[in-house]
């Protein structure tokens, strides 16, 4: 309902307008002919168009095709996957027969640009592609997966373990502090809405753009990285444009796919904590340790039995105190009675994964469709994690006259995911890692859940499998993607095109954690006078929203050509943008009535918790842009845009992002041609200004509950005061891009590449800027600093060997720095509130963003250090404790010694992609990586915190610890027992390079053995994911896991691993069968 | 047909441009505006009620940095924690997390009270009764008063802001004398005691009375009238005591407070709503209710709980977590300066240890307001007990500290109101009580309710028995001597790096 008020605010009514308009028309030149291979064999399914318009046809398994176009001047296009498109004037002929030839370089392409199409060659921008038959074969559920490793400058990020969820990307470093990095997302044509994206605590809490959209869907991705060419999208665009292209139907006989797969997945990584037998060494050495320090004056040792201990410690007979006492059963051979668990392995399992989905395309003349339908399953490697999505698609496209064409796609999907909360701080997996080992053998692997207690001296978390087993955690979502378009010929050349296009994504999660999973023991049993109701400690919680979208595109394109020299083509076009998000949750207080319903309907309380927002945002945009060519040598291009968005101040709502690019294709001189090395070679230039609006919808100084008590019968009562100081000045965030590039081919095409130089200068960043509180808030909404990347990107292909045994390379490397070069004012440094204590991430002017500010840790006390009195943290630092720099030299280590040692970009990532092929074998293998960043774990904080008690488990390196002055261990670990406390320092520091052999696949054309000939193709192939790899991470699983929200401040969003899963590893076995 | 196109798209662009334009001004749906709000009276109530809501970290803050100052806390731990810093005077503490809150919450509520002001001022006509309209202007001036007398015992010389501000006025507003920030604490209160009731009847009471204003002034002059230290700190060295002495007087003889013969039963939790329906003795409240918030700490306290070890909790019985991560004792020398008879004793603190976990602990700590059958069941921040901010009890120790400060009245009179307070307490009578005397009766009488430091500031023997109790309590040789710059705190770190160089750091930090 809410679509159709929409549209009727008189925004969208042009499309209805010109179809009425238009009765069916007029030219008709006959053109007919055929097309043959390299081998001069028929060559069908070619793609035949009139050029600059969407007339067209393809060819027949004869090779063979009829068009009918305006005259005899104009030029058809032919093209073919992997071959070079051919470009054809017909100089007044009826009849035309055109051989293709197999594409050396991907310089004959066609790239999506935004609003149209352009020869890679004419390229003028830094634009990266990736065709479907990269990750067609991949076991992925998700598009942005497919990203991983495969284009120079796009960094993917896999921040969480669960199957199903969202990925974090980058193009090109990060240029903003608080308006998002992540890149606009435009599915055939329509620009998703890029919510605030990463919440800061890893996850994308008002979805995703690519959520539940099935890669199986997927023609191609462009990637638009340079401001030039993510310009024509302008204040959305600062962060990288990507562009998804849907398989759409082409001429021809109905073609029937069938694809599937099957395997499993597992855990690709597993962090060694100490085990049974290591625990219980360091338990006793540190509770030994305790016993001694408290009873040591009255005569204690560490000889003592447990009865002398519990008579030096004044117990009475029976009572334990775990502090100063050890388990006798330690000691005793075979540990009676106690079980050692390996909580990782419990918890995890293989899971299976399947996919399977049909599609059928085909087309005439006057109709062209393609349908598809999917089905996806993931059972996630941690017990009770699953995934599954149903989506379906289908479009048509329609010529209704030689000049008239629409068309309609629909995309529908729902996913369910299950996740009882595995990932980030307090959550199951992290409690998997830190949970004791050691355990009573009567309770099973179920410690401290229902009726079984918790062991004495193990911690007190719930056992982690029995809250996999019976917490509830569900998120189901539905999303709907629908455009229609309608696109009529004026005149020769020039086309108008207007399209509606609608996204609406409806959302719910509920949560569910039974009181059998919670507290201790004592809550867990009944008890008449203080514990009648056990479902008091039963909680859930139930949240929902719905997102939409509404985007309205009017354009104008022109394309020609004038002589034989001048190619034109250009662009005028018009868009409104609307999205609303809708959102409520409510969430149980006080437990539960009943033990039985999971729905809040039982929750003893649901009155105050609950809340339901809604908010909503306009843009409305004109842009324009020209492309020329003369010659095909030297071309230009550029665009204007102009936005408006109602989230800024009132002075400044609309903005301007121009750009220019150069371009010039030096082999097409007569100097470079007929060289023997140079086959091909462009020279690039390009500058250009984008923007970001990725702030709350709403800039006007709204009002918060500030509730107080008031009354002689004491009740709430309502306050209302300002949130926020209003900015009316505020506008975009603004990004300019200077960048270089050259597009070669040499040896005939054999190696291809390109080489950019980027140099980009965020300025104005849309930032939170501590402000004096006397402003009655700690922080406002400012226009203010600056942050510059600075990045080479190199991409090569190169067919090693061609004939009967085929290899091709192709590698990406990409390299990026970036500093701060100014904050607000003549501030100098932000150091990020951080909710743990433990604050590390600072902002400062010359230095990278979110850099790691912690102190830094030099070694291990030794006595020699001691006697030379240096510098130690808080009172209790004794040898054996660790040594930290003293950086003011203060002598005394503070929170004033904190230094920069490292950020969190990687200063390079790579990807190289091997394929092999042999006669109907083929092999591809595909090798990813970083190296420069680091990451600041605050796992440790859990696991490997200086002062930790022996019931939380360690890392298994902690059995190389400082034992005493005459075992040192390997310098890395202090000593178990300390009293001095914890400070953020190095020792959660590590290296956040990896190199991974992300994906291996194995395949065959069957074709060679099954000789029917209904059926047109048919693949059989074996697919390896994470298989192998290395990483630095010792005191983690996933150097790029994000999963906890860090800074305690949401204007700062900085998400950090507190418990992140491994990446799955899987393997699969599919078959593709097209009919 | 072709020249119908060629006009057609032109103007349909145009069109399309001019409908849409207007859109561009949203306006948010699930939040009210400056511009929507303030429009009837119930608003300006409610803009008053957020400015009270700032109350609520006032207790916790008393503790944290009053309480854990003093020789009442002796809290070195185990792990390093926020306290330990305030507790054992290190001098890195700009960014300390109690330090942060104290000048971010109160300013805060300056900056709510500011902008009610601001909004009575400008649309007043709106609140429909000009006697609602001035009393509202004085609750937000008591507000006012009371926050920036708040920063001014913690922190020394502020800047004073008195509107609303911009950010780019905030970012150039400097410090000002102690002097000139109590003139506008002084004004303030003097037109609060002018314009607000003696007493409010059904959904008003809690609010700021006549009365209340009376006692904060009083404690503003007594302030005023303590030693300098030689620092910029809340005293001055002025004698004011016989402009404070009539305003105890008068709260002393409105005849609506009542001294309550049983100590425990004031901070009794069926003893709750303020005079003057319910507690006699509370001149002034921060008012709580449990069984609303939920998990937000919306309505419910946290206070009962911040010196009290989560451990006890856990003993007693384990469903949602309460108290302080880990235990902060109430310091031997306390204990001990009570006598073994006094009821107060028992009634403010818990020695007998108990095991949680098998593990024993038997240091000392504060219990005050803990009722441990009213231990909210869905979350820690949700306990529901109001605390006394200005006691009447108080205000009878605060006139014969007047009075032996030179202020009119008699040494009987002195004497028999302490002997008032000793009597309740189980304790003998005495005669000729002294400055000291008194200020050590107001230890037992007021501990754990975050006077200590204050008093120790006021009785110019700050230095002298903050080192002596060092001396004899700090077994660990954790805590550092105890300099004149540490009577207040430095400025937080937050402000100076907002804006550098506007404002100047508390010497010795």
């Amino acid at each position: 309902m809410k679509s159709i008020a929409l549209l009727q605010r008189g925004c969208v009514l042009s499309f209805l307008l010109f179809l009425c308009l238009f009765s069916f028309s007029q030219q008709n030149f006959h053109v007919s002919g055929k097309v043959l291979d390299e081998t001069a064999k028929p060559f069908g399914n070619v793609t035949v168009t009139l050029k600059g318009t969407r007339t067209g046809t393809s060819t027949g398994v004869d090779g063979g095709f009829e068009l009918n176009v305006f005259s005899g001047g104009d030029v058809l296009v032919f093209s073919a996957v992997g071959y070079e498109s051919r470009e054809v004037r017909l100089n007044g002929r009826h009849d035309v027969s055109v051989s293709m030839k197999i594409s050396g370089s991907s310089l004959s392409d066609v790239v999506v640009v935004g609003y149209g199409t352009q020869k890679r060659a004419n390229v003028t921008g830094a634009v990266a592609t990736l065709k479907a038959d990269a990750f067609d074969d991949r076991p992925i559920t998700r598009v942005d997966q497919a990203l991983v490793g495969q284009m120079a400058g796009v960094t993917v990020k896999q921040n969480t373990g669960i199957p199903g969820k969202a990925f974090s990307i980058q193009v090109r470093g990060s240029g903003s502090i608080s308006a998002g990095n992540e890149p606009l997302y435009v599915v055939d044509g329509m620009p998703l809405t890029n919510n605030s994206s990463n919440t800061g605590n890893g996850s994308f809490v008002g979805g995703n753009p690519m959520d539940n959209i099935n890669p199986n869907d997927i023609e191609n991705i462009e990637v638009l990285k340079d401001a030039a060419a993510a310009a024509i999208y302008g204040s959305r665009a600062s962060n990288g444009v990507v562009l998804i292209t849907t398989r759409h139907g082409k001429n021809g006989k109905p073609v029937i796919g069938v694809t599937g797969y099957a395997g499993y997945n597992e855990a690709s990584k597993k962090l060694q904590m100490l085990n049974g037998q290591q625990w219980i060494d360091r338990a006793t050495e540190m509770i030994n340790a305790a016993y001694l320090v408290k009873y040591g004056s009255a005569g204690a040792t560490v000889a003592d039995d447990a009865a002398t201990r519990a008579a030096l410690i004044g117990l009475a007979p029976g009572q334990v105190n775990v502090q100063y006492m050890l388990d006798p059963r330690w000691a005793t051979p075979g540990h009676p009675g106690l079980e050692f668990a390996d909580w990782q392995s419990l918890i995890e399992r293989k899971g299976p994964m399947q996919n399977a989905g049909i599609s059928a395309s085909g087309g005439s003349d006057a109709v062209r469709y393609y349908m598809a339908g999917n089905y996806a399953r993931q059972d996630g490697f941690i017990k009770g994690v699953d995934y599954k999505e149903y989506s379906a698609r289908a479009n048509v496209d329609i010529n209704a006259s030689k000049i008239l064409h629409f068309g309609i796609a629909v995309m529908p999907s729902y996913s369910i995911t299950d996740d009882p909360g595995v990932e980030g701080k307090d959550n199951i997996f992290h409690q998997a890692l830190s949970m004791s080992p050691v355990q009573e053998d009567t309770v099973g692997d179920f410690p401290n859940i229902g009726k079984n207690a918790q062991y004495l001296w193990s911690n007190s978390t719930n056992g982690p499998l029995g809250k996999l087993t019976y917490n509830i955690g569900q998120t189901k979502r539905a999303r709907t993607l629908g455009t229609i378009y309608g696109e009529v010929q004026l005149y020769k050349g020039l086309v108008f095109r207007t399209t509606v296009n609608v996204d609406n994504v409806n959302s719910n999660t509920s949560t569910y954690v039974p009181y059998i999973t919670a507290g201790s023991i004592v809550a867990r049993t009944f008890n008449p006078t203080t514990n009648p109701n056990l479902t008091a400690a039963t909680s859930g919680t139930y949240s929902n929203y719905r997102r939409l979208t509404l985007v309205n595109e009017n354009t104008l394109t022109y394309n020609t050509v004038m002589g034989e020299d001048h190619n034109l083509s250009l662009l005028v076009g018009q868009a409104y943008n609307k999205d609303r998000l809708d959102q409520m949750g409510i969430t149980s207080v006080g437990g539960f009535t009943s033990a039985s319903i999971q729905t809040l309907n039982a929750a003893a309380n649901i009155g105050f918790t609950g809340n339901n927002l809604s908010s909503q945002n306009v843009l409305i945009s004109y842009f324009s842009r020209v492309q020329y060519a003369y010659k095909h040598k030297y071309l230009l291009s550029a665009s204007l845009r102009r936005d408006g968005s109602s989230r800024f101040g009132a002075n400044n709502q609309y903005a301007n992002f121009p750009s220019v690019s150069l371009g010039w294709r030096m082999t097409e001189e007569d100097f470079l041609k007929g060289l023997p090395v140079v086959s091909d070679l462009k020279l690039r230039g390009s500058y250009g200004v984008n923007g970001s609006n990725n702030i709350g919808d709403y800039d006007i100084p709204t009002l918060g509950s500030y509730g107080y008590v008031l009354g002689s019968t004491q009740a709430a009562a309502i306050g209302q005061a300002p949130n926020v100081i209003s900015n009316p000045n505020l506008k975009w965030e603004r990004s300019q891009t200077y960048d270089a590039g050259i597009d070669f081919g040499l040896f005939n095409n054999r190696i291809t590449g390109s080489f950019d130089y980027y140099n980009k200068l965020n300025t104005q960043l849309l930032l939170n800027v501590p402000v004096p509180e006397v402003s009655g808030q700690q922080f406002a909404l400012q226009n203010a600093g600056s942050v510059r990347n600075i990045g080479q990107e190199l991409e090569i292909t190169s067919r090693n060997m061609i004939g009967r045994f085929e290899w091709t390379t192709s590698i990406n490397v990409s390299h990026n720095t970036n500093k701060i070069v100014a904050l607000y004012g003549n501030q100098n440094q932000i150091i990020i509130p951080n909710g743990f204590d433990v604050t590390d991430n600072i902002q400062r002017v010359g230095s990278p963003l979110n850099s790691i500010y912690v102190v830094k840790m030099t070694g291990i006390l030794t006595q020699d250090d001691m006697d030379k009195k240096v510098a130690l943290y808080g009172t209790g630092e004794t040898v054996g404790d660790p040594k930290y720099e003293d950086m003011n030299h203060d002598g005394v280590i503070t929170e004033a010694d904190k230094q920069i040692v490292g950020h969190p970009n990687p200063n390079y990532t790579y990807g190289i992609t091997n394929v092999f092929r042999y006669k109907g074998f083929d092999l591809s293998v595909l090798v990813q990586g970083q190296s420069g960043g680091s990451v600041y774990s605050l796992l440790g904080r859990a696991i490997t915190r200086t002062g930790q008690g022996f019931t939380d488990n360690a890392p298994e390196f902690y059995i190389h610890r400082w034992k005493s002055p005459s075992d040192v261990g390997a310098g890395r670990v202090s000593k178990a027992y300390s009293t001095f406390g914890f400070v953020a320092n190095t020792d959660w520091l590590y290296s956040s390079d990896y190199i991974r052999v992300r994906n291996i696949t194995f395949g065959y054309n069957l074709k060679h053995v099954i000789r029917v000939s209904a059926v047109r193709s048919a693949r059989l192939y074996v697919s390896a994911e994470n298989f192998f790899g290395h990483d630095k991470y010792y005191g983690g699983l996933n150097p790029e896991a994000a999963n906890t929200t860090i800074s305690s401040n949401s204007a700062y969003p900085e998400a950090g691993d507190y418990g992140g899963l491994p990446l799955p590893k899987s393997f699969i076995v599919g078959l593709n069968i097209n009919f | 047909m072709h020249t119908m196109k060629k006009i057609f798209f032109p103007a349909l662009f145009v069109l399309l441009a001019a409908s849409c334009t207007k859109d561009l001004n949203q306006i948010p749906i699930s939040s009210a505006t400056t511009a929507t709000f303030y429009k009837t009276p119930s608003d300006f109530i409610q803009g008053v009620n957020a400015a009270y809501a700032d109350l609520r970290g006032y207790p916790d803050r008393l503790l944290n940095l009053s309480e854990i100052r003093s020789d009442n806390i002796y809290g070195v731990s185990v792990a390093v924690r926020d306290w330990d810093p305030i507790n054992d005077f290190s001098s890195g503490i700009a960014s300390n997390t109690y330090v942060e809150e104290g000048w971010n919450t109160d300013f805060n509520g300056i900056f709510r009270a500011n902008t009610v002001l601001d909004q009575l001022s400008r649309n007043g006509s709106n609140v429909g009764s000009a006697n609602l309209a001035t009393r509202l202007q004085a609750e937000a001036k008591f507000l006012r008063a009371f926050y920036y007398f708040d920063l001014v015992r913690y922190y020394g010389k502020l800047p004073i802001v008195d509107h609303p501000m911009t950010v780019t006025e905030a970012n150039k507003l400097k410090q000002s004398d102690v002097t000139a920030l109590y003139d506008l604490i002084i004004s303030d209160l003097q037109f609060a005691i002018s314009n607000l009731p003696a007493s409010y009847t059904g959904v008003d009471v809690g609010r700021a009375s006549k009365y209340a204003a009376e006692g904060l002034l009083a404690q503003v002059y007594m302030a005023r009238s303590g030693p300098t230290y030689g620092i910029a700190g809340a005293g001055l060295g002025l004698s004011e005591w016989t402009l404070a002495q009539p305003l105890l007087d008068d709260i002393i003889g409105s005849g609506l407070f009542a001294f309550n013969p049983n100590f425990a039963n004031i901070f009794s939790y069926s003893n709750q709503s303020p005079t003057p329906t319910g507690n006699k003795e509370a001149v002034f409240d921060v008012m709580y209710l449990t069984g609303v918030s939920g998990t937000a700490s919306t309505y419910g306290a946290t206070y009962p709980w911040v010196l009290t070890p989560s451990g006890y909790f856990t003993t007693l019985k384990d469903t949602k977590s309460n108290g302080s991560l880990e235990i902060i004792p109430v310091s031997q020398d306390l204990v001990s300066d009570f006598d073994s008879t006094d009821l107060r004793l028992h009634a403010t603190i818990y020695t007998a240890g108990y095991t949680n976990a098998g593990s024993t602990e038997n240091r000392p700590f504060f219990k005050k307001y803990l009722d441990v059958t009213k231990i909210p069941t869905t979350s820690r921040f949700d306990w529901g007990i109001n605390f006394i901010a200005i006691r009447y009890t108080d205000v009878l120790m605060m006139k014969a500290e007047c009075i032996l400060n030179g202020a009119p009245g008699s040494q009987t009179t002195v004497d028999s109101i302490v002997n008032l307070v000793r009597t309740r307490a189980g304790l003998g009578a005495m005669t000729g009580v002294t400055l000291p005397q008194l200020f050590n009766e107001r230890r037992k009488e007021f501990a754990d309710e975050g006077s200590r430091w204050f008093d120790l500031q006021r009785s110019g023997q700050l230095l002298a028995i903050m080192n002596n109790w060092i001396g004899t309590e700090d077994v660990q040789h954790r805590i550092n001597p105890v300099v004149a710059n540490y009577v207040i705190y430095p400025v937080p770190q937050s402000q100076l790096d907002a804006a550098p160089g506007l404002y100047t750091q508390n010497l010795g930090y």
